[in-house]
């Protein structure tokens, strides 16, 4: 049964930007995954979802009510973090999180000390004196305080170091396993993988793919980049008959897919100084394997 | 309607602006009631008479030699005009647009809670502003007046000049929030939620300047807080009070009309 459901939503903003024409349904207790370059349309998306936005046309709705007409009631059960943080500049976390709690008339119980206690998070000082990443904490345990059933999450993880990541992504792993639906934006390889059971991803404001999450691992080109000892090395190493990405000086760029035991029987043949795997951005990745061009 | 943890947190947001604007209200109402002399006509009234024009210009030209023409004429023709006027400019834009532009509105709207009541409560807190600085010049003119000129001052009429005070400003509080509602931009929002009130106000000391010039009063919403008549008990100025309140009504519902239609990029 789906929970969050999106027909046909279009929103032009003229010169291309917008999205257009945007269908996709999310199940209950799915964990979502929402991919795309910037300025895609994720985020006008969300704001559907979120009845910020009136769309032109098409609708979205969750729980079966209309995002627009319906927010209200909506947003009883949703919980929200927004890809921007911007808070009340003049509160301490402490404040906010109260003024929140009552502002929604939530009953948050345990739940909010229970999160500050997860992401160590010590919320007395004042918000606009907080790095990024605090900044980020206090909006997961305001989406998260009232133990919501719809979860919107646009780039949850921005701004966390890597163990906080980790955390997260516990959490919504644990979330997951108590049957909550969620979306969520996202940039992170790691966090996709491990938490989402279906990707969409969309470029310039429509629907390019989406899939099983497992479907595409398992199609999942990465690159190599292989230095050798000198440019002729490099150049014989290219012709062994591997996919090669482009070949600069002494280093050799390959695309990798479920065969790196050729590539690492042909290394041993050369004078390999040092091998790296480029980062690569997770829309990048997927793109290529749908045979899209991953730069945008 | 109103939802009470945000009411709270307005007024604590504006009480430091209030503070500000009192102490500058209770420094000219000392200064100016000090200055009447019942006896003699003041050396204001003196000054009036040797420049008619100029203070014409500032509303600051007394009927009668009464106390409470004294106060309408120096106090109400600018000092309560202009400053109430700054707290409607500022509280609006910080109740509303300043959170969409900023995006803070966003945790706002991300709760159960409806844009009117949203809305309506912001409305709430900048009316209690308003109020709140009004009701406090009337105590203080009252007070100040009873220690320094005992039995002088017409009450009556001086609570009716500041009830006529609040209607006028509660009309440009209006304008002030409804362009808070319309526009995305804080800067959009300031320039016309100030500039029309500003505009009223220079074309109201245009049409006070001299008889060529007196039909602008016809082009400006000034020209409906009559003080004179209001003191007096004018029919006809106290008409154009009500007018003011019932514009106020009219600016604040379509103010919270649009707000909860608006698309918000936040």
């Amino acid at each position: 049964m789906s929970v969050c459901e999106i027909q046909g939503l279009t929103r032009d903003y003229g010169s291309g930007r917008g999205v257009f024409d945007l269908s996709f349904a999310i199940d209950q207790g799915e964990v979502f995954g929402f991919l795309g370059p910037n300025g895609a349309g994720k985020t006008t998306t969300i704001r559907h979802l979120m009845g910020f936005l009136k769309p032109e046309s098409g609708y979205c709705t969750i729980d079966g009510k209309d995002c627009w007409k319906n927010r209200v009631d909506i947003q009883k059960t949703l919980g929200y973090i927004p890809g921007e943080m911007v808070f009340f500049d003049d509160m301490t976390g402490t404040e906010f999180l109260s003024f929140m709690a009552k502002y929604r008339k939530a009953d948050s119980n345990g739940r909010t000390k229970e999160l500050l206690d997860r992401f160590e998070l010590d919320p007395r000082s004042k918000l606009r004196k907080m790095s990024k990443g605090m900044k980020q904490k206090v909006g997961i345990v305001t989406a998260f305080m009232h133990d919501p059933e719809v979860l919107i999450l646009d780039e949850p993880t921005s701004g966390l170091d890597p163990l906080m990541q980790s955390r997260f992504i516990d959490l919504v792993l644990e979330e997951k396993a108590r049957g909550k639906t969620i979306l969520m934006s996202s940039h992170m390889f790691e966090e996709v993988e491990r938490t989402c059971d279906r990707v969409a991803i969309i470029k310039n404001g429509r629907l390019e793919a989406m899939d099983d999450v497992e479907t595409l691992k398992a199609a999942l080109s990465r690159k190599y980049v292989v230095t050798l000892e000198n440019d002729d090395a490099a150049a014989a190493f290219a012709g062994e008959g591997l996919r090669v990405f482009e070949v600069s000086h002494n280093q050799v760029t390959v695309i990798v897919q479920n065969n790196i035991k050729d590539l690492i029987s042909v290394m041993n043949r050369y004078p390999v100084v040092n091998i790296a795997a480029p980062n690569q951005n997770l829309e990048e990745i997927f793109l290529q394997y749908y045979g899209g061009s991953g730069r945008s | 309607m109103i939802n009470w943890p945000l009411y709270k947190r307005g007024i604590r947001g504006s009480w430091k602006m209030l503070i500000i604007f009192a102490a500058v209200i209770t420094m000219y109402f000392s200064v100016i009631i000090s200055m009447f002399d019942p006896a003699l006509g003041s050396a204001l009234n003196e000054f009036a008479k040797a420049m008619p024009e100029l203070m014409a210009i500032v509303g600051m030209n007394p009927e009668s030699a009464e106390l409470v023409s004294f106060l309408e004429a120096y106090l109400y023709g600018f000092i309560m005009l202009v400053f109430p006027m700054l707290f409607c400019i500022l509280s609006a834009n910080k109740l509303i647009v300043r959170h969409i532009d900023r995006g803070s509105m966003t945790f706002l709207l991300a709760a159960p809670v409806k844009r009117e009541a949203v809305a309506f409560t912001q409305i709430k807190v900048l009316v209690t502003g308003l109020f709140a600085l009004i009701t406090y010049a009337t105590l203080l003119g009252i007070v100040n007046c009873e220690i320094s000129f005992p039995g002088e001052l017409d009450i009556k009429s001086f609570i009716l000049l500041n009830v006529g005070t609040l209607c006028l400003q509660l009309f440009i509080g209006g304008i002030c929030f409804l362009c808070s509602c319309v526009f995305t931009d804080s800067k959009y929002a300031v320039g016309v939620g100030a500039g029309i009130p500003a505009l009223g106000f220079i074309l109201q000391m245009m049409a006070n300047a001299g008889k060529d010039l007196e039909k602008i009063k016809y082009a400006t919403f000034f020209t409906l807080f009559d003080s004179d008549g209001i003191i007096s008990g004018e029919t006809f100025a106290i008409r154009g009070m009500l007018a003011l309140f019932a514009g106020a009504i009219v600016l604040f519902s379509t103010a919270i009309l649009i707000f909860s239609k608006k698309d918000l990029h936040i």
